[in-house]
């Protein structure tokens, strides 16, 4: 797998972070386009819902899909029952190995049934594929996969990988697109985002045609009707199910709903929270492979359900995590994300929501350390809330992030001369005087140091915990008197008798 | 009503100014601010960085030192928001404490949002009493204010209150990178986006950044007196809190000229 988002554990954050925000580039193109987005989705919310509204559907949301979750072994078996009745064949994988192993077999029959070796797959975009490692299982087992998306697949033959769960080549722009295409299609250069997208078309029809296999993920189940739906931009999607014969669709297990009855305000929310539109362009309902009579869709299709650690988070504290709906918004909200783009975060999820949800679905895999093989995720936020405001489902992650924090603690992962001095700071705080006696000398001390310019005491290179404070900034001591000895005069003055304040 | 000052210890050590203009203000509004001699720190710091059990022997102590008043104020619109949502669910939900963290959340507000949602307080009658006390400002809002339904309330407020030129500030709702101690943690990406931030200050012209948080202004003002070092044709503002703001404007501290 690509080490952009696979990366060797346990995982540092820091040289990526900071290569991002060395990066003019990157910085133009994140910034612009998670602003863009985020007011985009303000704006669409303000203008079709109002505040009030748009505050019940989030409630709504949030409560619908907790409900779904919490009842999900149920709603699983009934999504199981209704598939298969429709015809499709429905898989579970406990995690990524068993789901790739699936669609491997999937594979492997093919010849048998139809005369032909399967060697080509199509792939519309899903994160869950990215997660389980798909494209690499089949390429290893001589099957070349093509991403359809567009953005995906200029991610492909640039060999790099997503960067953000909905707006995947969030870190480059058209120009690079432009080269790639030069390079790999011999077509000729434009950054006509039409054309760009014409050439493109061009080369996948005939994929399309000759594909042996299509692959997808989905958005949403509906367990009463045994219907996964499929939300793109692209039409995508509806190529890949329409031409191959087989079509295998990645679900993860948190994706079910109840039924048609619950998912109006999700689509309301999708798109809008994601990219500021009313609707995904398609929206596509499947109900299973082609039927006779029927002229397209495949001939078989494929449900894998796959775990690969939900079921771990499902049965802890943080089963809130698995109500995320992948928008994207909280990632464009996010302060951090907008600075050290998608790749900082080590996995195919980033951003706010990534840095809680990755280290617990490593944690729910087999043998795995959670935090301990991503220690800096969550530290890496400001906790500044604008995830949480962003989100549809109303995920608290700034609370998630905190708990996180708090393991780390537990498990000493976190340095340890830190919880020294916050234990030192916590054991000073009980004891009123002396408290203050230290700010005080520190405030002496750091003016004894500093640059004075008449009202602060400037302190430029301070040593220890602060050194990361003045690396980058100054320190400003205010030079005005401490507060307490100005309020016991102030007060004196106050509250004393009439005649002695007018004197 | 017994009105308590929340100092925050931030505050103490750092911007001694902003807690004699909360004093200042209050007292012009008719509330008579005490201070609590024992108080030293919310907890914040405990509970942001991983420390809940330390952070609720602190909060504990908090609700024992405030228990006697009917209003906590505070001008730090990130510990105000700390007590207020994040106090309670440090204890077993149910006990003692639970309820004592519940009833000083209830009672405890920032200086911006006690003036103008409990005590309702009138517009000033007269005008400031030099164009000076009444300069061109933007506010950014601490982040933290979000959770407590205030963020973005701050400049309204002002302009409310008879300041005469609060600009909008391009891009308010992204945060400053303050965030604690992941201001020294991610020292590169704290100060990227305080950068950004001075920089839409430099766009509004205004002389005056108002920033309803402490270590907030702090960060800001670091970054700004090194931008200056480095380059000296850096935009030059004052960076204040909201309380002093409304102290100059009501002519009850000097403002002090830019650095
Ligand atoms: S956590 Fe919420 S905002 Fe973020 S991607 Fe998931 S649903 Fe969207």
């Amino acid at each position: 797998m690509n080490e952009l988002i696979a990366p060797t554990l346990p995982y540092d954050m820091m040289p990526r972070a900071r290569a991002a925000i060395a990066d003019v580039h990157l910085q133009q193109f994140v910034g612009r386009a998670t602003h863009l987005k985020d007011e985009q989705r303000k704006s669409v919310f303000g203008a079709d819902f109002g505040h009030d509204d748009y505050e019940l559907l989030r409630s709504v949301a949030a409560t619908t899909k907790q409900q779904a979750l919490d009842q999900l072994d149920v709603l699983l078996e009934q999504f199981i029952e209704r598939a298969q009745a429709h015809g499709s064949i429905v898989h579970a994988a406990v995690d990524a190995a068993q789901a790739c192993a699936i669609a491997l077999s999937i594979a492997a029959q093919h010849e048998a049934k139809y005369a032909v070796k399967a060697t080509r797959c199509v792939k519309s975009k899903s994160m869950l594929t990215e997660e389980i490692g798909l494209v690499d299982a089949l390429t290893r087992a001589g099957i070349e996969t093509v991403e359809t998306d567009l953005g995906e697949f200029i991610l492909q033959i640039d060999n790099d990988a997503p960067s953000h769960i909905v707006t995947p080549m969030i870190h480059k722009d058209r120009a690079a697109a432009a080269r790639s295409f030069v390079r790999v299609l011999g077509s000729r250069y434009t950054e006509d985002p039409e054309e760009l997208t014409a050439i493109a078309r061009a080369h996948m029809r005939g994929l399309y045609r000759h594909a042996h296999i299509g692959v997808s993920g989905a958005n949403f189940l509906l367990a009463e009707e045994g219907t996964a739906v499929i939300c793109t931009n692209e039409g995508n999607f509806d190529l890949s199910v329409g031409g191959p014969p087989v079509h295998i669709m990645f679900v993860g297990i948190e994706k079910l709903l109840r039924g048609a009855r619950d998912l109006a305000p999700f689509l309301k929310l999708l798109a809008r929270s994601g990219t500021g539109q009313p609707l995904t362009v398609y929206t596509s309902f499947v109900n299973g492979p082609r039927r006779a009579g029927e002229s397209n869709g495949p001939k078989e299709l494929h449900i894998v359900l796959v775990d690969a650690g939900r079921t771990g988070i499902l049965g802890s504290s943080k089963r809130e995590l698995l109500r995320c709906i992948r928008c994207g918004a909280c990632l464009n909200a996010c302060p951090v994300y907008r600075k050290v783009g998608g790749h900082s975060y080590g996995s195919v999820y980033s951003g706010p929501i990534g840095a809680v949800l990755t280290p617990e679905l490593n944690r729910g895999a087999a043998r795995a350390e959670g935090l301990a093989n991503y220690p800096d995720l969550p530290r890496a936020s400001s906790l500044c809330g604008a995830c949480l405001e962003a989100c549809p489902v109303k995920i608290d992650i700034p609370k998630f992030l905190l708990h996180a924090r708090a393991e780390l603690r537990t498990r000493t992962l976190s340095p340890a001369s830190e919880s020294r001095a916050l234990r030192l700071w916590r054991w000073l705080a009980q004891r009123p005087m002396l408290f203050r006696l230290a700010i005080r000398a520190s405030r002496l001390h750091a003016r004894m140091l500093g640059q004075n310019d008449g009202r602060h005491a400037w302190i430029s290179n301070a040593p220890g915990p602060a050194a990361g404070w003045t690396q980058s900034r100054d320190l400003g001591i205010a030079s005005a008197q401490p507060f307490r000895a100005w309020f016991v005069q102030h007060a004196a003055e106050r509250d004393a008798p009439p005649k002695e304040a007018a004197r | 009503m017994r009105v308590a000052l929340f100092t925050t210890c931030l505050a103490e050590a750092l911007a001694p100014r902003s807690l004699q203009a909360t004093v200042l203000v209050l007292e012009h509004f008719g509330v008579t601010p005490e201070v609590p001699a024992e108080q030293t720190c919310c907890g914040q710091p405990l509970l942001s960085n991983g420390l809940p059990e330390e952070a609720a022997t602190l909060a504990r102590r908090m609700c024992v030192i405030f228990r006697a008043f009917d209003a906590v104020v505070t001008p730090s619109g990130s510990c105000c928001a700390i007590v207020r949502e994040r106090f309670a669910d440090l204890f077993v939900h149910g006990s003692d404490d639970h309820r004592d963290a519940l009833a000083l959340a209830a009672r405890t507000f920032e200086l911006v949002e006690f003036l103008e949602t409990q005590l309702r307080v009138a517009v000033p009658t007269t005008s400031a009493p030099s164009p000076e006390c009444d300069p061109s400002m933007t506010c950014h809002d601490a982040c933290h204010l979000r959770g407590i339904h205030r963020h973005g309330c701050t400049a309204p407020f002002l302009t409310a209150f008879g300041c005469r030129d609060v600009r909008p500030l391009p891009d308010m709702a992204q945060c400053c990178g303050f965030g604690g101690m992941f201001s020294t943690q991610f020292p590169e990406v704290s100060s990227a986006l305080g950068q950004e931030k001075l920089a839409h200050v430099a766009t509004t012209g205004a002389s005056t950044l108002v920033v309803s948080d402490t270590g907030c202004g702090a960060h800001l003002a670091g970054l700004a007196h090194r931008q200056r070092a480095d380059n000296n044709s850096a935009a030059a503002f004052r960076i204040i809190s909201p309380a002093e703001a409304l102290a100059h404007r009501l002519g009850l501290l000097a403002m002090e000229s830019i650095a």
